[in-house]
């Protein structure tokens, strides 16, 4: 007879359900879409008005803006969470003091309701991703590709990294935990091979933020506040960093920072986005 | 102790806002403390005051003052927020880590505490991305909150880490609130304090103290209090408050005074505290 623990969940009061999706902005959507390609992502619809383009790759949703990007190296603008009821989160996330962002939906668009995150970035929310999605709505897929490419080596979301300033961790804990119910993972408690910082878990233990103050000794290096990268959950790591090698992705390979059974990291790309693997108990 | 944990005011300065900075950085102080009008206010708009701050050198202590704020329901709360939004950004703006909210005078705000809490909470929320720091002060007059032990309940009770205290020795010594709960305070929620004297002995009634504050203040050394000044310094220092002292020093008197004369009064202050208030500790220099 197996008996299930009777923990208290951790309030989840948006019903936060994952990761919708990320956004990047960048004004070479082409050389970055051929790095996506390279990360396992395809391309697979073409946004109705903007020029905006969504690329999958098993359950991740990936959208490149180049509609009012400013900058040339991919950055990471927006990530958008599912939960219950788009409507009632955003409502919810206004009362408690979050920034509203203005809407940008088109006739015939749909709104999707947003708040402003950390500097430039946007949090969206999604409630259609189960019967219908969003995508079928606002984009126009790709004559000939496969709406739902499968994930190289079963990756998948693991979480966002987000870089702070120095003393602001309270500050964002306060947030994430009561924005949306966050959680901060015990220390000693990490995945991956890169600094560690503080851990976030989502109230649907689906996915992670990190956040990460300038390093002791950083005093001269310019460190801003942002969303600095995306974690891919990998179950085997050397699997997937052997996949992506063979598609040409390569992996900083020294020091702390060299693949393991832990993670990985890629080098810099387009002067600057990086992705990381992480060894992760999350399904694909 | 030193110069340098001092600021001046641009409330106590007459003139315009370039003539203040220059007075202030030409008494050798190194912060000021802003007003939204010294920005709104200035001939060439809010850019060109922001401007003219971050050329002058001076480190800005905080930004002032978001008024009624807590406490509301439905449009004015609504309202509120708004005006809240356009503060926050032009602190930010400015590169002030300081947003200065006293206590509501409004006879519209409500007495339920949880609704203060809550409305500060929100505050504080909105402030996070801005990377600015909300300091709760409680005005003498304020209509439900207005001495620093009832700022203090709000501040814990509300448990957010970029809200804290701005304490006024002016409303202290007004409301002759008892100085033995500052010691109960934790030293890293006191955001900034703020100090002055005034002339009279008393200020009984709200009226009385609404116009002392907001025309007859004076700088701590010059006023009938400011040994008081010195008890609440040297109590906050003890505490191991490490903050900014700001002179908080409306007085009609001196927006018509040249503005190196008042400048010169300021340091004199600072001399005047600093000669009474032992040195802030520093770490134990190790034997050899």
């Amino acid at each position: 007879m197996t008996t299930k623990e009777n923990l208290p969940e951790p309030s989840n009061p948006l019903g936060i359900d994952g990761l919708e999706f990320v956004e990047y902005a960048t004004t070479q959507p082409q050389a970055f879409g051929a790095l996506l390609q390279k990360m396992g992502f395809a391309a697979v619809a073409r946004h109705r008005s903007r020029e905006v383009m969504l690329y999958r790759q098993g359950a991740m949703n990936l959208i490149v803006n180049a509609h009012e990007a400013a900058a040339s190296t991919p950055t990471l603008s927006a990530f958008a969470l599912r939960v219950r009821d788009a409507a009632a989160a955003y409502q919810h996330s206004l009362e408690l003091g979050a920034w509203e962002m203005p809407t940008r939906a088109s006739a015939m668009e749909l709104n999707i309701p947003g708040i402003h995150g950390v500097a430039d970035t946007l949090i969206y929310f999604v409630d259609r991703y189960r019967d219908f999605s969003i995508y079928d709505v606002d984009f126009v897929p790709l004559a000939g590709t496969e709406a739902r490419p499968a994930a190289i080596a079963g990756l998948h979301w693991f979480g966002v990294v987000q870089s702070i300033l120095g003393d602001r961790t309270a500050d964002w804990l306060d947030f994430y935990q009561h924005l949306f119910g966050f959680s901060v993972l015990p220390r000693g408690q990490y995945f991956g091979v890169l600094p560690k910082g503080t851990l976030l878990e989502s109230p649907c233990h689906k996915f992670y933020l990190q956040l990460i103050e300038p390093p002791p000794g950083a005093e001269d290096v310019r460190w801003d506040e942002g969303l600095v990268r995306v974690g891919l959950g990998a179950t085997d790591v050397p699997a997937a960093v052997r996949a992506l090698q063979a598609r040409g992705m390569v992996f900083v390979d020294r020091g702390a920072v060299q693949p393991s059974e832990k993670g990985a990291l890629t080098q810099p790309y387009l002067g600057g986005v990086t992705f990381e693997l992480v060894h992760s108990h999350l399904k694909a | 102790m030193n110069l340098d944990h001092f600021g001046m005011d641009t409330i106590t300065l007459a003139g315009p806002l370039e003539a203040k900075l220059r007075a202030v950085r030409e008494a050798r102080f190194t912060q000021i403390m802003l007003s939204a009008q010294d920005l709104v206010g200035h001939p060439g708009g809010e850019a060109a005051a922001i401007a003219a701050v971050h050329k002058s050198g001076l480190r800005v202590t905080g930004f002032q003052v978001l008024r009624d704020f807590e406490g509301l329901d439905g449009h004015l709360h609504a309202y509120k927020v708004d005006v809240a939004k356009a503060m926050l950004q032009m602190c930010r703006a400015l590169g002030s880590r300081i947003l200065l909210v006293c206590s509501s005078a409004s006879p519209h705000a409500s007495a339920d505490v949880r609704r203060v809490v809550q409305d500060l909470q929100k505050l504080a929320m909105l402030a996070v991305p801005l990377d600015i720091r909300i300091a709760y002060e409680a005005l003498s007059w304020g209509r439900h909150v207005n001495e620093y032990t009832q700022a203090w309940e709000i501040v814990q009770s509300a448990g957010r880490e970029n809200l804290g205290l701005a304490l006024d020795s002016f409303h202290i010594l007004a409301n002759r609130t008892p100085l033995d709960a500052l010691e109960e305070i934790e030293p890293k929620k006191i955001f900034i304090v703020q100090l002055s004297d005034f002339l009279w002995q008393e200020v009984r009634s709200a009226e009385d103290r609404i116009e002392t504050a907001r025309h007859s203040r004076v700088f701590p050394g010059e006023g009938v209090h400011s040994e008081k000044v010195i008890e609440l310094v040297r109590q906050l220092d003890e505490t191991g408050y490490r903050g900014d002292y700001s002179f908080e020093v409306f007085n009609d008197d001196y927006r018509q005074l040249p503005l190196p004369l008042v400048a010169e009064r300021a340091r004199q202050s600072v001399k005047w505290i600093t000669g009474r208030v032992a040195r802030r500790s520093l770490p134990a220099r190790r034997r050899a």
